[in-house]
């Protein structure tokens, strides 16, 4: 049971789920205190233990259908196998026509096994005559295992992996047998047989490898593309990726968020707090028992994005109000801005609809129009400025294209005093900062921090910290 | 605890048994994670929308083992002497006075400070004893004889510092109290969690439990919860409702109506003595299932239709 449960887990760890050893052991005690005799009940005790949550405790059930149905499915196969070689079919029954044959092919098959011929065949031909599958099935596992089945990563390698494994089990020789038999119009049937049970041979390796592809390996593909997609380039991801694209960027705003989202409270121990120490010990006749001393509480940052959806950043822009999307699903005071001469706030958009639809509206409306900041800028001034304090983080995400127009730069300077902090994300390198119509140098000295980002990585590693130093 | 009740919960069937003889019908997978919580000593996080019967399931649980209930609800801002435990600093002050007198006559005779220091350590911590302890939720359930169910009502609107701080509590039912040492628990406790969700829980503390989601029941359990609820209340109607709220939270709304929603309208309907469902007692009584203004104005224009699919099905 325990290498049962062993694999298994191994699978789901492959499929996302977090399982730690400690899990694992709870996992064995609740299957032994179960048994593995009543299925739902294991299902429901294993998916306890092992996920912790909705979505895990989903694939957790599929992964055990999946799993367990295959696990059956294979104790269950040996069967009618056996009973097709070994035992005598009922006669009359519909069915039994092909299996009769099979019975005589076996029975002079069975005459041959002794046959001065028959000892010179190969091992595998042995084998196969003498009909034994369940044992068949542990030899396919354990070739499986060195040629490599449970680290296929595509599925276009199982092909290669079938053969792999019919080759390590002594194909070739089987096949050599069987030419050398088939010149002797005696062997005809024993050669039947034969041809007949390796294919059989060969359907059941092809169902082990897919199996074990789809436990073990599924995800694999799916994990390398999503890692490569962390690193591209925004500008470069075609819309075929666009959807992967969207969980990504949904679960690193998640994780941020969870991260940073919270209310901390930081004690600066060593300075009492003598007004309510006082106020706290009333009761106690002015004895000083309860001390209180002064903290500071955290607040949550207050973060204000303004995104330019223009003509020049129609690549990245999608991403970046994905992210925008996300960011403001999960961080309870975020506005939102988008622009591409004139400014709108989006904030009750995004609350309000889903995500492609409401992407697709901001798009629409206020997307690939030509920039101009100065404008933008002004509009801003007038909704959201008076907003401004302190505690607002705000971040600019766009190229600073600005078709030769007026940059507007006092509105910005504006925002860099009220404001605690002002970060631009440019989506273009800092080499062509500054070349042809961008104006990145006369906003540069009223941002707190200007860096590159054209990559969901960057993205990540950028927000993560500014969020940790407001917190 | 567990010994004393063993015939109750030797399987997870008879524990659905026992729960529904005590009124609170629930499914397979509430009944497996009781049995295995029992067993393997181990919390329950419950989570699953509001109104579920999260919070009713630590109390039957409690009623079914005939074990005391100890519940502490959290809060933003709860910490170690609300949770767990505090000295009662006036019966110390007041003590303190009444004794002076007392002290004054150990003191007589001391020879020099040294003297004096020594023959007060001869008495021992008697302040920071048992007797001055306020227990608190947690060390209650801990100290309790015969085991307790402790409900640790909505986890996640406690701090999580806190969370931290049950860890030890979830993991070894044992707590360390500065002055008085490791408390270990007389017999373990069964511990159930219960998360709206609000807030994502640590790992580390998911770790330790058992996880328990309970979602909105499907209509064969829903009609079961309302015949143990609401005996009174006649078949068809019976059907109908069931139907409808079914179909109410297919719908897009800001809250949808969960059981105990269900058991409310029910009741009211009994009481009003309806006896088959139609536009206007709807109408009339649909502040009761949806809470906010916005979704009743959305249900509204809709209850014909809702009321011709639930036609459809009963």
């Amino acid at each position: 049971m325990q290498k049962v449960l062993g694999d298994f887990i191994h699978a789901l760890r492959q499929a996302g789920l977090p399982i730690s050893s400690a899990e694992t052991l709870d996992a064995l005690k609740a299957a032994q205190l179960t048994g593995i005799e009543n299925g739902p009940l294991l299902r429901q005790a294993l998916g306890m233990t092992l996920s912790k949550r909705l979505e895990h405790r989903l694939i957790h059930d599929q992964m055990f259908d999946q799993y367990f149905n295959a696990y059956e499915h294979l104790e269950q196969s040996d069967d009618p196998n056996l009973s097709a070689s070994d035992k005598p079919q009922p006669a009359g029954r519909p069915e039994a026509a092909p299996a009769t044959v099979d019975n005589r092919a076996a029975a002079d098959a069975a005459g041959a096994i002794n046959s001065p011929l028959a000892r010179q065949l190969s091992p595998l031909a042995q084998q196969l005559m003498g009909g034994d599958m369940s044992a068949m099935q542990v030899m396919i596992a354990s070739a499986g295992t060195g040629a490599g089945a449970q680290q296929i990563t595509f599925n276009t390698q199982i092909p290669v992996v079938t053969y792999r494994v019919m080759q390590a089990l002594g194909g070739s020789e089987l096949q050599q047998d069987l030419a050398a038999m088939a010149k002797d119009d005696e062997n005809s049937a024993l050669v039947q047989l034969l041809r007949q049970r390796r294919t059989q041979l060969q359907q059941q390796i092809r169902d082990y490898v897919e199996q074990q592809y789809l436990l073990f390996n599924q995800n694999e593909a799916l994990r390398l593309r999503e890692d490569k997609l962390q690193k591209i380039r925004l500008t470069n991801i075609d819309l075929s990726n666009y959807k992967l694209m969207g969980e990504l960027v949904r679960k690193a705003a998640k994780r941020l968020a969870s991260m940073h989202s919270r209310r901390r409270r930081m004690t600066r121990r060593g300075l009492l707090d003598v007004r309510r120490t006082i106020a706290a010990n009333a009761a106690y006749d002015g004895f000083l028992f309860h001390t209180k001393w002064k903290s500071t509480r955290i607040e949550r940052p207050e973060v204000i994005v303004i995104c330019d959806v223009s003509g020049s950043v129609s690549q990245v822009a999608r991403f970046l109000l994905l992210f925008l999307y996300c960011l403001q699903d999960v961080l309870p005071r975020v506005r939102s801005f988008v622009f591409s001469s004139e400014m709108a706030e989006v904030t009750e958009l995004f609350a309000s609809k889903d995500m492609d639809e409401a992407l697709a509206d901001v798009l629409k409306r206020w997307g690939n129009a030509p920039t101009h900041y100065g404008k933008a800028l002004a509009d801003f001034e007038q909704m959201a400025l008076t907003d401004i304090d302190n505690k607002t983080t705000v971040i600019m995400l766009g190229d600073a294209r600005n078709n030769n127009e007026d940059g507007n730069i006092p509105v910005w300077q504006k925002v860099y005093r009220q404001s605690q902090r002002v970060l631009w994300l440019n989506p273009e390198g800092s080499l062509s900062w500054d070349t042809g119509d961008s104006i990145m140098n006369q906003y540069a000295p009223y941002c707190s921090h200007i860096e590159t980002c054209n990559s969901l990585r960057d993205l990540n590693r950028i927000l993560g910290s500014e969020l940790k130093r407001n917190t | 605890m567990i010994i004393r009740n063993k015939d109750k919960i030797h399987s997870p069937d008879t524990i659905k048994q026992h729960f529904e003889g005590l009124g609170y019908i629930c499914s397979d997978a509430i009944a497996t994670s009781v049995y295995l919580a029992c067993h393997l000593q181990k919390p329950i996080l419950v989570e699953g929308p509001p109104g579920v019967g999260k919070t009713e399931l630590a109390k039957k649980a409690s009623e079914l083992l005939s074990a005391p209930l100890i519940r502490m609800q959290c809060y933003e801002g709860l910490d170690e002497a609300k949770a767990l435990y505090e000295w009662k600093y006036g019966k110390q002050l007041l003590y303190t006075q009444l004794l002076k007198d007392q002290l004054g006559d150990v003191m007589r005779g001391a020879k020099g400070l040294d003297e004096s220091v020594t023959r007060l350590h001869q008495f021992g911590d008697i302040f920071y004893s048992d007797e001055f302890l306020e227990p608190r939720p947690l060390l209650e359930a801990l100290r309790a004889e015969d085991g307790a169910i402790l409900l640790i009502d909505e986890i996640d609107k406690a701090d999580q510092e806190f969370e931290a701080f049950l860890l030890e509590l979830l993991s070894d039912y044992q707590i360390s109290i500065p002055e008085l040492g490791t408390i270990k628990a007389k017999s373990s406790p069964i511990v159930f969690l219960t998360s709206n969700n609000t807030r994502e829980l640590s790992d580390a503390l998911k770790r330790r439990c058992l996880h328990l989601y309970i979602p909105f029941p499907c209509k064969e359990i829903e009609q079961k919860i309302i015949t143990a609820q609401v005996p009174e209340l006649n078949e068809q109607l019976k059907q109908q409702l069931v139907a409808f709220i079914g179909e109410l939270r297919d719908m897009a709304l800001k809250k949808v109506p969960a059981v105990s929603e269900t058991i409310d309208w029910a009741r009211a309907l009994l009481l009003l003595n309806v006896d088959n469902l139609d536009h206007d007692w709807i109408k009339n009584t649909l502040n009761l299932l949806l809470k906010f203004q916005d979704d009743i104005e959305a249900v509204e224009p809709e209850i014909n239709n809702l009321l011709k699919a639930v036609a459809k099905q009963v």
